[in-house]
């Protein structure tokens, strides 16, 4: 026994002052052999004459980690030269992992995720015209591509889209005896005859949490003729339009015609009320038919129990056209110094995965929206209901992510939003974020 | 040998005994082997508690860029920034009715609840086991459990409480922001009294029953023998439950983080949430190791407080 | 002299009758409360998506059992369970290998800096392991230990000495030293006497010690969320995010996984209950 922990307290300390020593002497230490072979990511020079890409992607649904494993598989086996090693982080972790990745200069080669205005302020990526080939290139959409940039340089290509309207559920407006709102005078008029008819169902559903407050600020600005920027991209988020269409928003809230509770529900549970019938009307992605299908097909559900819904324009004031908000991500590349041999080798990744068909299947795989021209035709070609998404998706506007500013600003309306719920006053909150803002682009 | 290998205090002990040398190495030996007792505990904390915290307090002090680079000292400015912002105040009274509340109630009732379970009863065992559960859950599902349970629109409590007849329309259980603060409260306490009760069970068990039987003798009524023999005797390790949890809840992140993440408007933030939401929501990880370092300031004040008045009261109490 | 005593003996059985109905009541509040967010989740994880969010059923119309299957295929949880078991168990250790000896030392020795380093213990429990994120990530990185089961051991430990130092140092200084120094004399070495006579001695605080470290080390989620990377190394704690995914959260499956996560502790505390009365009465021996 005494033998036994004297071994033991050896193996002890000899592992400490193992790790004490490749604390000061750098990479020298080994993984350890026993967590397996397979992580093939942290030996520098272990895999022979192949170049190594390390790509970090956003995990989209449930069918992503597979796909990527596929692809993986794919580009390997038919890349003798290559080794890509694809992470798919989720959504709720992906901004933790690469942060902190990149403050301990351990940057992925290629990223996959939504915002990049902030690795572009430190120099961290490289134009995308230096690691995508001019084929690849040609094929995406100019609106797209102009997204992603800053000072007149592109700094990320999209590699999928989303496009929001309203859905409303056919059913409980028949039965309430309303039209589907085009305006945000009809709007209020159907929540009221929605609560009039059933009060246990919530006419409107908004989402102003934390997670995806900022869209719902959108919706509501947009659709008001108004924006977060001015025609030459200064702030103007306290604009006399802003505030009566956020005062519009909170007082949907105030007058009972939303859910319960708008800073805490978040559109994921919005989904599932407007799915189970509970939620009347709401304004969500373009996914939302395929999950509900899904979710429908699982469990069974009787086709009599099952809800009949549509989609329609999101309601506007002022007699402004209906905007859409799209949602898009992107691929970037950081510049962890490659060689040309890498750089091609990044360029062939691309073209592998942009390749037409195998880049429809990417954005089919969970419901989404193409960039490029060519996975357009394809898309709307395979599935005649996604056809009308590809033609809003082309004209549908984007958060102004290119902003430096942006994610204080994001962070920023949503503060302003819960503030109003708690009964803050709208003009005052944004006037004061406004000046915020204004001093963080000054200086 | 001693001096060369700390690594094996058992060997080096055998040869102090087996071949007696001069008593100066003896004495030498007495003097240094205390700290190769304590040098593994050191080094593993040294590595991979110290070796962070120096890093929080470099970035404390450092202009760092939304994605993480470091560039250069910028003096206080991380401080000052924090300070004035508005929510900072909010979310300081947040953290502190949090600690308190979770740690004294949750003492008390474990503390309780510990005396209960000390009894001898039928299905004693299985009590204890159903009362461990909350402790071996995470809290991550845990939290995520609860808030699925005060759900006012899907939620099981509004569908049982309809079911028994207690309530006839869905209740909105966390109609304001203080309402659902409370119920992050009442979900902290939850997964806390065990590890109370089990401290206490722990120090109970350890209690003499002759103790009991001579006060009983004496004719001690049970409150009597509660203050004059169980309390003082599980002091200690009530102690360093409370201390312990004092630290934990302060710092405590899943829960909050799971039900609220805060909202609305920082309205139920503690100093763990929202210096997260600063890092990595904000990307502002200096402002966000500035907010650590005043947390750990004023965990820093209350520990030396607590150090101060027990190492008065004589070592035996910590 | 015989009647008075009869008369004072029947209350004191009536009253305890009363004591025992309330203790039972109390013992069965309590269950029902702890007990309840367990039924909750397990009728949730016999349920379809569908039924979930329409609400109104307590227990599931028709239980799906088939959700408890779906979770393995779609998620691998037989190796997120056995990293969560090599993650706790060895935390477990390294913190009671380094904590024994320090707490021993702190008990038993009289040395400079004692005081110093019983405040060092509780300083560094003083920052989250959150706050740390950073800082620990490059410690991990420097030493080849991100994404890796090993790493994620260390931290563990680290983060649990503060409790075995402080709980071991209570547990060994209420237990009198005069057997160890009668073993000295007999000719026991310090490491010897501390392992044949105080440890044994010392049963039911170890225990409860373990039984702290694992629970903890099996629950972490922040630092494995961050470090790890890699599917094949994730524990359950991080692995069961899966079902709480971009789109939607998956309440029967996260509640099903979650039943899973619970089970192997709730085992463990079971088994260890029984060492606990057995400790219990070998410390009641040196009485």
């Amino acid at each position: 026994m005494k033998k036994f922990l004297a071994t033991l307290l050896t193996l002890v300390m000899v592992l400490s002052l193992a790790a004490c020593g490749g604390d000061k002497g750098g990479e020298a230490t080994p993984p350890p052999a026993d967590t397996g072979s397979t992580d093939a990511q942290t030996p520098p020079a272990g895999s022979g004459d192949k170049i190594d890409i390390s790509v970090i992607a956003a995990e989209y649904g449930q069918n992503t980690k597979e796909w990527w494993a596929g692809f993986q598989n794919d580009f390997n086996g038919s890349h003798d030269g290559i080794n890509l090693n694809v992470e798919v982080v989720s959504w709720n972790d992906i901004y933790t992992v690469v942060n902190t990745r990149i403050s301990n200069n351990d940057a992925p080669d290629i990223l996959n995720i939504d915002v990049f205005a902030d690795y572009v302020a430190d120099d961290l990526l490289l134009p995308a015209q230096d690691y995508v080939s001019d084929e690849t290139y040609a094929k995406f959409y100019d609106a797209f591509l102009e997204q992603s940039n800053i000072d007149g340089t592109i700094w990320a290509i999209p590699d999928l889209a989303s496009a929001r309207a309203m859905y409303y559920n056919k059913g409980i407006l028949e039965a309430a005896g309303a039209e589907v709102p085009t305006t945000w005078d009809e709007l209020k008029d159907v929540c009221a005859k929605i609560k009039a008819y059933d009060s246990s169902i919530y006419p409107w559903g908004i989402d102003m949490t934390t997670d995806e407050g900022q869209a719902a600020f959108a919706y509501y600005i947009w659709n008001n003729g108004s924006d977060f920027t001015d025609a030459s991209g200064n702030w103007t988020l306290n604009s006399d339009k802003n505030v009566e269409a956020i005062e519009y928003a909170i007082s949907l809230v105030k007058d009972g015609y939303t859910n319960s509770d708008p800073a805490t529900e978040t559109r994921y549970a919005l989904q599932d009320l407007f799915g189970a019938g509970k939620l009347a009307m709401v304004i969500g992605p373009n996914s939302i038919p395929t999950y509900i299908a899904d979710n429908y097909a699982k469990a069974n559900t009787p086709e009599e129990e099952q809800i009949d819904f549509a989609f329609a324009a999101i309601p506007t004031n002022g007699g402004n056209a209906s905007v859409s908000a799209g949602v898009m991500d992107r691929f970037m590349c950081f510049d962890n110094g490659h060689s040309d041999e890498k750089l091609e080798a990044i360029k062939e990744f691309f073209d592998f995965f942009y390749e037409d068909t195998r880049y429809s299947d990417w954005v089919l795989m969970e419901g989404f929206l193409p960039a490029t021209s060519a996975g357009g035709e394809i898309v709307a070609a395979s599935d005649p209901d996604m056809a009308p998404w590809v033609d809003i998706v082309g004209s549908c506007k984007f958060y102004p992510t290119a902003k430096a500013e942006w994610a204080n600003v994001k962070q920023g309306v949503i503060n302003v939003e819960q503030q109003a719920l708690m009964g803050g006053n709208v003009q005052e909150l944004l006037d004061e974020l406004q000046a915020e803002i204004e001093a963080e682009a000054a200086g | 040998m001693s001096t060369k290998t700390p690594a094996a205090p058992p060997a080096s002990q055998e040869l102090a005994k087996k071949a007696p040398r001069s008593s100066g190495s003896k004495k030498f030996f007495r003097k240094v082997e205390p700290y190769i007792w304590i040098a593994p505990s050191i080094i593993l904390m040294a590595i991979f508690i110290v070796t962070p915290i120096v890093k929080v307090f470099q970035l404390s002090m450092s202009k760092v860029t939304r994605a993480g680079l470091v560039k250069g000292y910028n003096n206080f400015e991380n401080f000052s920034k924090v300070l004035k912002s508005p929510a900072f105040a909010l979310v300081l009274k947040n953290t502190i009715v949090w600690t308190i509340a979770v740690v004294v109630i949750s003492t008390v009732l474990g503390f309780m609840l510990a005396l209960v379970l000390n009894n001898k009863f039928r299905g004693r065992k299985v009590a204890r086991a159903i009362v461990v559960f909350p402790w071996a859950t995470t809290l991550v599902i845990q939290a995520s459990a609860w808030n699925f349970i005060i759900n006012k629109d899907y939620g099981t409590l509004n569908t049982l409480l309809m079911k028994i007849g207690l309530i006839s329309a869905p209740v909105n259980w966390t109609p304001t922001p203080g309402a659902y603060f409370a119920w992050e409260i009442a979900c902290g306490i939850f997964v806390t009294i065990p590890f109370v009760t089990f401290c206490v069970l722990s120090g109970l068990q350890s209690i003499d029953a002759s103790y009991y039987e001579a006060a009983t003798v004496d004719g001690a009524g049970y409150f009597q023998k509660l203050f004059s023999i169980t309390l003082p005797l599980v002091k200690s390790s009530l102690t360093v439950a409370t201390v312990l949890n004092i630290i934990y809840v302060f710092n405590s992140f899943p829960i909050i983080w799971t039900m609220t993440k805060g909202d609305p408007a920082n309205h139920t933030d503690t100093l763990v949430t929202y210096l997260y939401k600063l890092a990595f929501y904000n990307g502002k990880q200096g402002e966000a190791s500035a907010v650590s370092v005043i947390g750990f300031l004023i965990l820093l004040v209350c520990a030396s407080v607590y150090m101060i008045y027990t190492l008065r009261k004589g070592d035996d109490d910590l | 002299m015989s009647q008075p005593v009869n008369t004072v003996k029947k209350p004191v059985s009536i009253k305890k009758t009363i004591l025992r109905v309330l203790l039972y009541f109390v013992v069965l509040d309590v269950c029902v409360i702890t007990l309840y967010p367990y039924f909750a989740m397990l009728c949730t994880a016999l349920k379809n998506r569908v039924e979930i969010f329409s609400g109104g059923t307590v227990l599931p119309v028709v239980p799906l059992w088939s959700n408890f299957i779906d979770i393995w295929s779609r998620a691998p949880m037989a190796k997120y369970m056995l990293n969560s078991v090599l993650i706790a168990g060895g935390s477990t250790i390294i913190a009671m290998l380094c904590g024994i000896p320090a707490a021993y030392a702190l008990a038993r020795m009289k040395f400079k800096g004692q005081t110093a380093f019983l405040g060092f213990v509780i300083v560094s429990q003083m920052f989250a392991p959150v706050v740390l994120l950073i800082g620990i990530y490059q410690v991990m990185q420097r030493l080849g230990l991100t994404d890796n089961i090993l790493g994620l051991i260390f931290i563990n430990a680290a983060f649990n000495q503060a409790f075995t130092i402080w709980l071991l140092r209570g547990t060994f200084m209420g237990i009198s030293a005069e057997m160890e120094q009668a073993a000295t004399i007999d000719g026991c070495t310090r490491v010897q006497s501390m392992m044949k006579v105080l440890l044994p001695v010392a049963a039911p605080g170890i225990v409860t010690t373990l039984i702290f470290i694992f629970i903890n080390a099996w629950n972490e989620y922040t630092v494995a969320l961050c470090l790890i990377s890699t599917d094949d190394y994730k524990p359950l704690t991080v692995g069961i995010n899966t079902f709480n995914g971009y789109n939607m959260i998956e309440w029967q499956y996260l509640f099903a996984a979650s039943i899973f996560a619970i089970i192997p502790v709730v085992i463990l505390f079971m088994s260890i209950e029984k060492n606990l009365v057995s400790g219990l009465a070998s410390g009641g021996v040196k009485g």
